[in-house]
């Protein structure tokens, strides 16, 4: 650090800057959040320091003619705002731009120019302990970040705490928000939804209840890796090969089933106000239901009893859906068609999901590639969910929102391309090992030495479904 | 807040209010003697400069023209020590004086001082020295009608508004750079008191407490610097209602650095609102926990209450953070004493 001050202090004293005045080698960003019931106002001022001003003026005046152009500010404001990452309540949330500020590129040079970026963040409806995670990860190489929130004008919302990783680029914060539904005037969302609930309002839950889980990754990230194996037979401790279509389907119908009635149970009771438990254990044991099921995925590890593990998780799950009803605010008569609705809705989105990927899977499973898939999406759900259980157990920042974020951004392109990939290796014989299950051929292929050796088969050495068949058989 | 709390604070401000009113009426009362300063002082100038240095009142943007930086790079409006005759300076300084208590005006002294130390060790450079600081006056110099006068420069902002009787001196902006300077043979610390008064606290708590009182993560700067009017973040830290009855009289007395740099009738009444806070108010530090004997600290600290932000941020800049510091005095409910002016 020393001799990069010196070094920047040698290059101002060649510049002629005097090297007492201004911000010298450092990116300052700092952020000011205010939260409100429906939505997060921020606003960001961004100050290069002299040293590094010239680096913040190449991605700003992009076709270096001197001048920052409109169009030039635009994009530098939108690019800030994609190297952020903020999640909401466990869900990230994409930031939408209010204004941009430039000062004039000499200030910028000389170490004094403030970019002023303001952009809000709209808040979907939620339970009475929130959590908003910002990270801002913009140049993070030459920055010194600060992040604040404003005091509350909503009475209502009250900050607990903020924490923050030591540089600042992690910042979480937990509030409260009393119960809304107590005040359905000054609460336009939910009054909303209240007002129509005889008529839309089954729709409207039902629709957030589809929403719910399209954007709660972890839940669906939990039953994907979960049917990662399901149409693959069990070989002592490993997975072998292709069970059939029909045992396939059979399984999936049974984990799906099984997390239904699980999540369907607590759901109502947590929504009913029967049981009450916090959100944070909640949070990270949805975590550690991934984690397990991802080692499942890899190793069987509860071959058999999947759709008992996926009814355990499911009411595990289903308490983290109930926080998100919790805030209705409804009377009784209509709670129990809310709960309905929402649950409706969270099975369709489920459904719509499994039906979107369960064929891939099925006509890949057969293949010598499905390996390559099964492992890699379970070292994915690994990753992730150890990213999230360390967030939300020792709040220890890490990409895995982001990692994720962008992934499930791709949903539809990627569930289409497996499903061409899938189709693919159908039709092509060599690529797919069509073997039927006769689990009493593998001991004989395991003991003659493979000649066919994948990434894969390194990576999970003692998978039978990755030993494969030497081309001559 | 509670009812109880509410009649004392407001209890005291009117005791404060009558006493420092019976303290001035024996004499002259303080605005007089700085309305008297200031019509001096108009008087010394010509036309065109008078036309420089007077504002409306509820001028926004010359209110917010104020900075940490040299006044080559931040401009400001007015005029300056330097466009100004031997005599008109004098008449500028004695105004500034009267609105100030003497440690406060003092203070103001070493933090010019210190500019032309700054100047000279950069190579004469022209755009720091004592002599480029600005005086404004916003509205007309009144013993009733609220008015407000400016002075300020490199590491210099104050804003103080005279209301009545009231003195109100937020938002005011303090730094130095060189923090630690000789002048005739003497050490001259200008905001020496503002590190040492603070790193004592943060000494005389218990591990509990300063546990609570140091946060986990760096402040590269002040978070409520320029500009930054109004606004009034989550408070962190270590809350006095946590502390003792010695230590929170120690955080009153680091407060009292700032507070008092305002005349003395203004800062009794401004102590007691700050004393009927002190419950309410915190004390969070990010950095170094030490400092070398006789120089000032390196980290950051935060005092505040419901009617406080005090920010103290050591600068890198110049390669000794010990060196160079920002400080910020704020009461986000009475920027430039809009709770007395508001009609």
């Amino acid at each position: 650090m020393n001799t990069r001050l010196l070094a920047t202090t040698a290059l101002l004293l060649l510049l002629g800057v005097p090297a007492s005045a201004h911000r010298l080698d450092e990116y300052l960003q700092a952020t000011i959040i205010s939260v409100e019931k429906d939505r997060v106002q921020a606003s960001m001022r961004l100050i290069p320091g002299v040293a590094v001003s010239s680096i913040v003026l190449a991605s700003l005046d992009t076709n270096g003619d001197g001048v920052i152009s409109e169009a030039e500010q635009r994009t530098y404001a939108e690019s800030v705002l994609r190297d952020l990452s903020l999640r909401v309540d466990g869900k990230s949330a994409s930031p939408t731009l209010v204004s941009e500020k430039f000062p004039a590129i000499e200030e910028i040079k000389e170490g004094l120019g403030e970019i002023q970026i303001q952009f809000t963040v709209d808040l979907a409806l939620g339970g009475p302990e929130r959590r908003i995670i910002f990270e801002n990860h913009h140049q993070n190489a030459i920055s010194a970040y600060l992040v604040n929130c404003l005091v509350p004008r909503d009475p209502n919302i009250k900050i607990l705490t903020q924490n923050r990783n030591e540089s600042q680029s992690f910042y979480q914060l937990d509030y409260s928000q009393a119960s809304i539904g107590s005040d359905p005037v000054t609460v336009k969302g939910w009054s909303t939804i209240r007002g129509r609930m005889g008529s839309v309002g089954f729709a409207s839950i039902f629709r957030l209840g589809m929403w719910h889980i399209a954007e709660g990754t972890d839940h669906l990230l939990f039953l994907l890796t979960l049917l990662l194996p399901a149409p693959l037979l069990v070989l002592g401790s490993r997975w072998a090969g292709f069970a059939g279509v029909r045992l396939s389907v059979f399984q999936t119908l049974r984990v799906v089933t099984a997390f239904t009635i699980g999540h369907s149970i607590t759901l109502a009771l947590a929504a009913l106000g029967l049981v009450r438990v916090p959100s944070r254990p909640i949070e990270v044991l949805i975590a550690v239901s991934i984690f397990l099921s991802a080692l499942h995925a890899i190793r069987p590890l509860f071959p058999g009893r999947e759709a008992g593990i996926a009814a355990f998780f499911g009411l595990i799950h289903g308490l983290a859906f109930a926080v998100t009803l919790a805030e209705l605010g409804l009377g009784r008569s209509e709670r129990v068609a809310s709960i309905l609705a929402f649950n409706l809705g969270i099975e369709t989105m489920q459904l719509i999901v499994v039906a979107a990927t369960m064929p891939s899977l099925v006509l890949l499973s057969g293949a010598r590639a499905y390996c390559v898939l099964r492992i890699g999406g379970a070292l994915f759900a690994g990753f992730a969910s150890a990213g999230w259980i360390a967030e939300r157990m020792l709040y220890v920042h890490n990409p895995v929102d982001a990692v994720v974020g962008s992934v499930v951004h791709h949903a539809v392109w990627l569930a289409g391309v497996l499903f061409l990939i899938s189709l693919v290796c159908w039709s092509l014989p060599n690529v797919l090992d069509r073997r039927t299950p006769q689990p009493d051929r593998y001991p004989d292929r395991h003991s003659s030495a493979p000649d066919v050796r994948t990434v894969a088969d390194l990576l999970s050495a003692g998978n039978a479904q990755c030993m494969f068949p030497s081309r001559s058989e | 807040m509670s009812v109880l709390s509410m009649r004392t604070t407001r209890g005291g401000l009117a005791l404060a209010l009558i006493c420092s009113s019976l303290t001035i009426a024996r004499a002259q009362t303080a605005t007089t003697r700085i309305v008297s300063a200031a019509n001096t002082f108009l008087s010394t100038l010509d036309q065109k400069q008078r036309q420089n240095v007077l504002f409306a009142f509820d001028d926004e943007k010359q209110r917010t023209r104020w900075s940490n930086l040299p006044t080559s790079l931040v401009l400001r409006a007015g005029v300056n020590l330097k466009e100004m005759s031997a005599a008109q300076r004098s008449a500028a300084l004695a105004l500034v004086s009267s609105a100030l208590s003497r440690r406060g005006f003092e203070k103001v002294e070493q933090i010019m001082e210190g500019d032309e130390v700054l100047k000279i060790k950069e190579g004469n450079n022209s755009i720091f020295g004592k002599d480029l600081y600005y005086i404004s006056i916003l509205g007309k110099p009144s013993e009733k009608d609220p008015w407000m006068l400016q002075f300020g420069g490199h590491h210099l902002a104050l804003n103080i508004t005279i209301a009545g009787e009231r003195g109100v001196l937020t938002p005011t902006l303090t730094g130095v750079q060189p923090a630690l300077y000789s002048m005739d043979g003497k050490t001259v610390r200008p905001l020496g008191q503002e590190s040492d008064k603070a790193l004592a606290l943060l000494n005389a708590l218990d591990d509990t407490q300063r546990k609570q009182a140091i946060l986990s993560y760096r402040l590269a700067d002040l978070v409520l610097g320029p500009g930054q009017d109004g606004k009034t973040i989550e408070p962190e830290g270590l809350k006095a209602s946590a502390m003792n009855e010695r230590q929170r009289a120690m955080l009153l007395d680091l407060i009292s650095e700032w507070a008092d740099i305002i005349h003395e009738s203004a800062a009794t009444v401004r102590m007691t609102e700050l004393k009927a806070d002190i419950n309410e108010t915190w004390f969070a530090w990010s950095g170094p926990t030490t400092a070398t004997p006789g120089n000032s600290i390196t980290a950051y600290y935060r005092v505040q209450g419901p009617h406080l932000v005090i920010e103290y941020a050591p600068q890198r800049l110049g390669g000794d953070p010990s060196m160079h510091v920002h400080t910020m005095y704020r009461d986000p409910t009475n920027d430039y004493g809009r709770r007395l002016t508001a009609k």
